[in-house]
C-alpha cells in the first residue's frame, strides 16, 4: 500500500513470472509428460487455490475460524451441475450462478451467525456446513442423494469442447487466476487493513469507525462467492459430483490449507493448496501407499509446531486460536451465549 | 463556544453497583478537559459511556447537537470521536502504516464497492490521511516497521496517531501516561498541549493529577461515580471535597 515504485516493479514481475508459469511453462511441461492425469491433479490443485485463496479472505485476514467452507464449495458445485444437468445450461451461464449462489447462502448463514463471539461462530459453521452437506446427501429428489450427478455436457464454451483435461485446464486457470487476483486486490488494500484490524482486535476496530458485523458479512459473502466459483469447476471438469465432495474432512483440508501457507498470506494459501494437494500425489506416485496419511499428518503437525506463522502467514494459528477462546470466555462473563 | 459534548444526567448501573451517579458536564470545541478521580470512581465507565462501548441506565449524551447515547463505537467514531485505550490496544500484527490507515478507513468507511472498483481517489483520501498523522506523531520513519517490534512509548504515539488518522472533533486519551517514565510523561503533555493548539478538543482520563493539573484548562473530578468538582485546575487543588476523595477525611 505504502509500496516504493520498486516495490511495484517487483510486484508485477512476480505477477508476470507466475502467469508465465500457470499459462505456459506447467501446460508445456504436462504436454511433455503427457498423462493426462497430471492436468486432472494440476487442476484439482488450482481449483483448492482458489478455495484456500476465499477462505484466507475470511480466516487468513478477517481471522473468523470457519469450519464449514465446503459447503459452500458444495452449493456452487450443486447449483452447476443441477443448471446444466436439468436445463443444459452452458458453464458461462453456470459459472457465475454457481458464485452467486454461493454468495447468497453465505450471506444468509453470516446474517444471524456474525454476532456470535468467536468459537461460538466455528461451531456455528460447522454445524451448518454438516446440515448443508446432509441436504446433499438426502435431498434425493433434488440432489440425487449418495448417487450424485453425472454432467453429460462436461466443460463447452461457445460451442468448443474444453472436456479433456488439458484444454480444461486453461479455464480452470483463467477462472482461478482472475478470482485471485480480485482476492489479492481485496485483501491488500486498505479494505483489506479494515479486516485485518477485525482480526487483530475487533472492539478496537469498532472504536475506529469500523461496522464490524457489517464487514464481517461482506468478506463472508465474498469468500462464499469464491468458494462456489470453485464449485463449477470442480463439477465442470470432474463431470461427477456427489456428498463426499464436499464434507468436513475437505472443510479441514481447506483450513490445514491456510494454516500451512500462513494466516493472512495469499501466497501461503496458494503454496499451502498446492503442498497438499500435491504431496499426497506425489507420494502415491512414490509408492508410499497407506504410509502418505501419516507422511501428511506428519508435515501439518510439524508446521504448527515449527511454523507457527505457517510458511509466510502474518499472525499465529495457534495465538488466533487461544484469542477464540479467551473470547468465548470473556463472552461468558458478560453473561448470555457469547452473543455480542 | 458551542457544546461539542452535552453529558446530562448520566448513570450507569452494573446490578447493585452505580458506577456512574448522576453526571452532568458539558465540553466545548476548543477546550482540553481533564477527567480524574481515585481508582473505581466511575473515570473508565463514564469514557465507555461517551465513546457507546456501554450503554446508560439513566440520562442522556449528545454530540455536535445530537443524541449518541445507546449509539453503538462505531457509528459514534464515525461522528468524529476518537479514542485511545488504557491498556494499549494496537493491531499488533500489522505494520504501524497498516495501524494507523485503519483510523482514516474508519472515519472514510471500509469502502468494499470502491475497493473492488479501483477507487484510486478513496486510496489517496486514506493514505494521505494516514501519513499526516504518522507526521503529526513523529513515527514517519518507523512506518514499515511490524507495530509489535517497536517500543512501548512509540506504541503509546501510534495509538495516539491511529485516533487522529479519523479527524476527530473530540479526542479522548485514557490514562495515555500510564506506564511512562517522567521525561516521557514531560514529551507527552507537550505533544497534547500542541494538538490542543492545533484546534483539536481533547479530553484527558487520568489516574495521576498531575499531568492533568499541569495542562488541562478544566478538570471534572470523579469520586465513587459522582461528580465532585468541575473547575479550574487551581480551584480544584484548592476544594476540600476533593483532597478528602484523594486524600481521605481527617480524624
Amino acid at each position: 500500500m505504502s509500496g516504493s515504485e520498486a516495490g511495484r516493479a517487483r510486484s508485477w514481475l512476480w505477477t508476470l513470472a507466475l502467469l508465465a508459469g500457470v499459462l505456459v511453462v506447467m501446460p508445456f511441461v504436462l504436454s511433455l509428460i503427457g498423462r493426462s492425469y497430471l492436468y486432472q491433479v494440476a487442476n484439482i490443485m488450482m481449483i483448492f487455490a482458489l478455495l484456500a485463496a476465499s477462505m484466507h479472505l475470511v480466516t487468513g485476514v478477517a481471522g473468523l475460524l470457519q469450519l464449514g467452507h465446503a459447503a459452500f464449495y458444495g452449493v456452487g458445485a450443486y447449483t452447476a451441475a443441477l443448471l446444466a444437468a436439468n436445463l443444459g445450461l452452458p458453464f458461462l451461464v453456470t459459472l457465475p450462478l454457481a458464485g452467486l449462489a454461493g454468495a447468497l447462502v453465505a450471506f444468509l448463514v453470516a446474517l444471524p451467525t456474525m454476532r456470535l463471539v468467536s468459537i461460538y461462530f466455528a461451531v456455528a459453521t460447522l454445524g451448518i456446513g454438516q446440515m448443508l452437506y446432509l441436504l446433499m446427501l438426502n435431498w434425493v429428489s433434488v440432489t440425487r442423494g449418495p448417487n450424485g450427478i453425472l454432467l453429460f455436457g462436461g466443460l463447452t464454451i461457445f460451442g468448443h469442447d474444453f472436456s479433456r483435461p488439458a484444454a480444461a485446464y486453461f479455464v480452470v486457470a483463467v477462472v482461478v487466476i482472475g478470482s485471485i487476483w480480485v482476492i489479492h486486490r481485496l485483501s491488500h488494500s486498505y479494505y483489506g487493513n479494515a479486516l485485518r484490524a477485525l482480526r487483530e482486535d475487533d472492539q478496537c476496530a469498532d472504536a475506529m469507525g469500523i461496522d464490524t458485523v457489517r464487514l464481517k458479512i461482506e468478506s463472508f459473502t465474498l469468500s462464499g462467492f469464491f468458494a462456489g466459483l470453485a464449485g463449477a469447476l470442480w463439477a465442470h471438469t470432474a463431470g461427477y459430483i456427489s456428498p463426499p465432495d464436499f464434507n468436513f474432512n475437505v472443510s479441514i483440508l481447506i483450513l490445514a490449507m491456510v494454516v500451512l501457507g500462513g494466516l493472512g498470506s495469499l501466497p501461503g494459501a496458494i503454496v499451502g493448496a498446492v503442498i497438499l494437494i500435491g504431496l499426497p500425489e506425489l507420494l502415491r506416485e512414490l509408492k508410499a501407499g497407506d504410509f502418505r496419511n501419516v507422511i501428511i499428518g506428519i508435515v501439518l503437525f510439524s508446521a504448527i509446531l515449527f511454523l507457527p506463522k505457517g510458511l509466510i502467514g502474518e499472525t499465529s494459528a495457534l495465538d488466533l486460536m487461544r484469542r477464540q477462546f479467551a473470547g468465548a470466555w470473556r463472552g461468558g462473563k458478560a453473561g448470555g451465549m457469547g452473543w455480542r | 463556544m458551542s457544546a461539542l459534548l452535552d453529558i446530562v444526567g448520566v448513570s450507569r448501573r452494573f446490578g447493585g453497583l452505580t458506577a456512574v451517579d448522576n453526571v452532568s458536564t458539558t465540553v466545548a470545541r476548543g477546550e482540553l478537559v481533564g477527567l480524574i478521580g481515585p481508582n473505581g470512581a466511575g473515570k473508565t465507565t463514564l469514557f465507555n459511556l461517551i465513546s457507546g462501548f456501554t450503554p446508560p441506565s439513566a440520562g442522556r449524551i449528545a454530540f455536535k447537537g445530537e443524541r449518541i447515547d445507546g449509539m453503538k463505537p462505531f457509528d459514534v467514531a464515525r461522528r468524529g470521536m476518537g479514542r485511545t485505550f488504557q491498556n494499549l490496544r494496537i493491531f499488533p500484527n500489522m505494520s504501524v502504516f497498516d495501524n494507523v490507515s485503519v483510523g482514516a478507513v474508519g472515519s472514510l468507511g471500509a469502502g468494499l464497492g470502491a475497493t473492488l472498483l479501483g477507487g484510486r481517489a478513496r486510496a489517496a483520501a486514506v493514505s494521505e490521511r494516514t501519513f499526516a498523522a504518522l507526521e503529526a506523531v513523529g513515527l514517519t520513519a518507523d512506518a514499515e516497521q511490524l507495530a509489535a517490534n517497536i517500543s512501548y512509548g512509540k506504541r503509546k504515539y501510534l495509538e495516539i496517531a491511529r485516533a487522529l488518522a479519523m479527524k476527530p472533533d473530540l479526542l479522548i486519551l485514557d490514562e495515555p501516561a500510564a506506564g511512562l517514565n517522567d521525561s516521557e510523561t514531560k514529551g507527552l503533555a507537550h505533544f497534547i498541549r500542541g494538538l490542543h493548539a492545533q484546534g483539536v478538543t481533547i479530553i484527558l482520563v487520568e489516574h495521576d493529577m498531575s499531568l492533568v493539573m499541569a495542562i488541562c484548562q478544566r478538570v471534572v473530578v470523579l469520586a465513587s461515580g459522582r461528580k465532585i468538582a468541575d473547575a479550574p485546575p487551581a480551584a480544584v487543588k484548592a476544594d476540600p471535597a476533593v483532597l478528602e476523595a484523594y486524600l481521605g477525611v481527617e480524624e
